[in-house]
């Protein structure tokens, strides 16, 4: 990331200027389509300069095209794809006489693609406007101009007494508070939890504040990456939307152990819910003497900002986070320098994910020891798991580490509908590898699931049901990796675009090849967006080599 | 409790010298003369990490890394031969020629660093950048479509320049670059100070005087003075 380009937001942010995100983001909420003007204007106000800003308007999906008077936005994420195989897609293309990307001559509607609105439990899902609507007759309501909000089904925990699917009571950081526990000593009971990320990569939490806390910088901040980008996961949306002051509470407990007076939350511009919920939890906190100035009378101060992103998966990766949160171009940034030594505004900045930020509250309330029963012999604590809609309980389920994926598929989701067989399950987002039926019995945990080319990722589990084409989950998944790659590092700009072109030519693919270009994207790459796509087509390679077209 | 050493030791193809903390990969190597082929480099502007060109092997590690943003720690042991870095990296060349229209021309770094690698197609051809000349500006002439996304003008026109007018635009394999508001260097904040040329790996941007070199020799060309 620019130096120079930072410490200009830097200075402009202390005038209370917007980004030049936002201001791009307003222009085209107001009318439709980004013009020179409105970026000269979002050059003006932010401060950045023009050419970057422009740089900035070609880079978000939510930026990119001219809108109708009403802008479709279709679900083309994996759970979708495994409901319709992409028919929904087609369907809405020709009811509607458009191209993806495109608005029609007339002006009345425009057609984007979306990945993924978090209605994995409805597929497929479509956005009508702010509407989200999912489930079967989709389609044609849409298409009739009659969009209803579909229903999201409330999360359940199988824990005898439920962590993270509270609404938040902020009880942990009046506990702390109240104690007189110091920030070391929080510090060293998250250390003691072990609470590994729950965004992907799985990285102590403890250990990142530790770094952050013992950095050096005029302030500090904590970053709640809540750009859930994952498709076939909703575990985030969840949070922010039923739970956002669980999340607050966590993000005002890592500001007291790190020294920080001031936390973000990026949230997503797929779920328009969660950043009026977000809102909506601070104002009541603030009002409540939560956040703020002189929390509850400690003289410890935290208080939250709520950015939305504008459509991009690899916002999700932290320092394009950090980009998209400053209103830059969300492409990634190679460490170090890590957010810890220089984040927000170059910073010493705490980057966690949605949901690990929201184990905070209890251990800050419980205690590690607690928390690390919660899931005896495996992962301390416990995990937000959500399924598809091929499952007949989809949903949201806070589970304990350490089950079956099995057990999770059969006794929690109640298996697929329609009496389908499971063919193979994507776990933990597109870049976790793929898990065939024969391997059911491998246990949800960090270890076992790398064991057989998988990962916890993010916790959603998409099944692929006994009619689903093994190629064109290939093609879907490479379709997903071009076209949301950040055009950073050549390996995932150009082998990524290679792969994907590969799979959808009507064409057999040479093994040799694809094995020489999933081994240079998964090693050359700069970020997980790269490195992670060769583990579900490998995944894919060892079994079920015959139906993907391989010579 | 241990302190962090004032210089590191390492050790790059066999040769051993010692470092300041905080000095790259790429860096110690040059000093101790190991070449690592770079595109998205230039020793004026801070380490991008982009091309990944400079991948190496460092014993210990999982896997290849890259040079240029690597920082040393003491005891490093280096092999910018090692097998799997050299053919990520040159795999790497293979893609970068398949997205050009054309090769590049043997002057550039862009053809130095194929010859190195010895690369001269690919296996995985696919779509092409669209020719998209842009002749709008006196000096200065950008062929967009040999564009590589490597970064170095844009951040020469940040970093050294702080003249801000060249921008990435786009994302994915659709990523490039542009001056201004996409309109030309002649309309955006440019002031042809040429520093994007100079550092242009691929001749997609070009002063024009020095394409005017390649054309025939112009008939009033004054001999040199001396000889």
């Amino acid at each position: 990331m620019s130096k120079n380009l930072v410490e200009l937001i830097r200075r402009h942010h202390e005038q209370d200027a917007p980004t030049a995100l936002e201001v791009l983001k307003e222009a085209i909420d107001a009318h439709g389509t980004i013009t020179d003007d409105d970026r000269r204007e979002a050059s003006r106000r932010s401060g950045l300069p023009e050419a970057t800003v422009y740089g900035v308007s070609t880079f978000y999906d939510d930026l990119l095209q001219p809108r109708g008077e009403r802008h479709v936005r279709v679900c083309t994420g994996t759970a979708c794809f495994a409901a319709t195989g992409d028919a929904h897609v087609d369907a809405l293309r020709d009811g509607f006489g458009v191209a993806l990307g495109e608005r029609r001559e007339d002006g009345v509607v425009s057609l984007a693609e979306t990945v993924c609105l978090g209605f994995c439990h409805s597929a497929p899902a479509v956005r009508d406007g702010d509407v989200i609507d999912a489930g079967p007759g989709v389609v044609t309501r849409v298409l009739e101009d009659r969009a209803r909000a579909a229903d999201e089904p409330a999360p359940a925990s199988l824990l005898e007494e439920p962590v993270l699917t509270l609404p938040g009571d902020w009880s942990g950081l009046r506990a702390t508070l109240a104690s007189g526990t110091t920030p070391e000593q929080l510090l060293e009971a998250v250390k003691e939890a072990d609470v590994r990320g729950r965004g992907g990569a799985g990285f102590p939490a403890g250990q990142k504040w530790g770094f952050a806390r013992s950095a050096q910088g005029e302030r500090k901040f904590i970053v709640a990456n809540g750009d859930e980008g994952d498709p076939g996961s909703y575990i985030d949306k969840g949070l922010m939307e039923r739970s956002p002051a669980l999340l607050l509470e966590g993000m005002a407990l890592a500001g007291y152990a790190v020294g920080a007076d001031h936390g973000f939350v990026l949230c997503r511009s797929e779920y328009p819910l969660s950043k009026p919920a977000l809102e909506q939890a601070a104002a009541q906190a603030r009002a409540e003497g939560l956040l703020g100035a002189d929390v509850l009378g400690s003289g410890f101060s935290f208080d939250v900002s709520i950015v939305e992103g504008a459509g991009s998966y690899v916002v999700g990766e932290e320092t394009a986070l950090l980009a998209c949160l400053q209103g830059l171009r969300g492409t990634v940034s190679a460490r170090p320098p890590f957010p810890a030594q220089s984040g927000v505004h170059g910073m010493p900045t705490v980057v966690n994910n949605v949901e690990t930020l929201c184990n905070i509250p209890f251990i800050a309330r419980e205690g590690a020891e607690a928390y690390r029963a919660l899931s005896p012999g495996a992962t301390p604590g416990s995990k937000l798991v959500c399924f598809n809609d091929r499952f007949v309980h989809p949903g949201t389920y806070e589970v304990p580490f350490g089950m079956t994926v099995r057990e999770l598929c059969e006794d929690v989701a109640g298996g697929l509908i329609e009496g389908r067989a499971i063919k193979a399950l994507q776990i933990g987002g597109p870049l976790g590898g793929i898990l065939p039926a024969s391997q059911l019995d491998t246990v949800f945990d960090f270890a076992q699931l790398a064991v057989v080319g998988c990962m916890v990722g993010h916790g959603g589990i998409v099944a692929f049901d006994d009619t689903t084409n093994m190629r064109d989950v290939a093609r879907h998944l490479l379709h997903f990796g071009a076209s949301e790659s950040c055009g950073k590092c050549f390996p995932c700009r150009i082998g990524m675009r290679r792969g994907y072109e590969a799979f959808a030519a009507d064409a057999p693919v040479d093994r040799a090849n694809l094995e020489a270009l999933l081994e240079t994207l998964e090693l050359g790459s700069l970020c997980a967006h790269g490195g992670g796509m060769p583990a579900p087509i490998r995944s894919l390679i060892a079994h079920f080599p015959d139906e993907l077209g391989l010579a | 409790m241990s302190t962090t050493p004032t210089t590191f030791t390492a050790t790059i193809d066999g040769s051993t010298g010692e470092f300041a903390p905080g000095t790259t990969i790429l860096e110690a190597a040059r000093v101790l003369q190991a070449t690592i082929p770079t595109l998205c480099f230039d020793e004026r502007q801070d380490p991008f990490g982009a091309c990944r060109v400079c991948l190496v092997g460092v014993q210990g590690a999982p896997g290849p890394l890259p040079a240029c943003t690597t920082p040393l720690r003491d005891g490093m042991v280096v092999d910018t031969r090692e097998p799997t870095a050299r053919r990520v990296a040159g795999a790497v060349v293979e893609l970068v020629l398949s997205e050009l229209p054309e090769p590049p021309a043997e002057h550039t770094e862009l053809a130095a660093v194929a010859r190195e690698f010895d690369v001269t197609s690919s296996r995985w051809p696919g779509k092409q950048h669209e020719p998209r000349p842009e002749p709008r500006h006196p000096y200065l002439t950008l062929r967009h479509e040999l564009c590589i996304s490597c970064g170095r003008c844009v951040r020469a026109c940040d970093e050294v320049q702080g003249t801000f007018a060249l921008t990435a635009i786009g994302r994915g394999f659709e990523a490039n670059i542009v001056a201004g508001l996409d309109e030309g260097f002649k309309a955006s904040a440019c002031v042809s100070c040429g520093a994007c040329a100079d550092t242009c790996p691929t001749g997609a941007i070009t002063e024009l005087s020095l394409l005017l070199l390649d054309g025939p020799e112009p008939a009033h060309r004054p001999e040199p003075a001396t000889r």
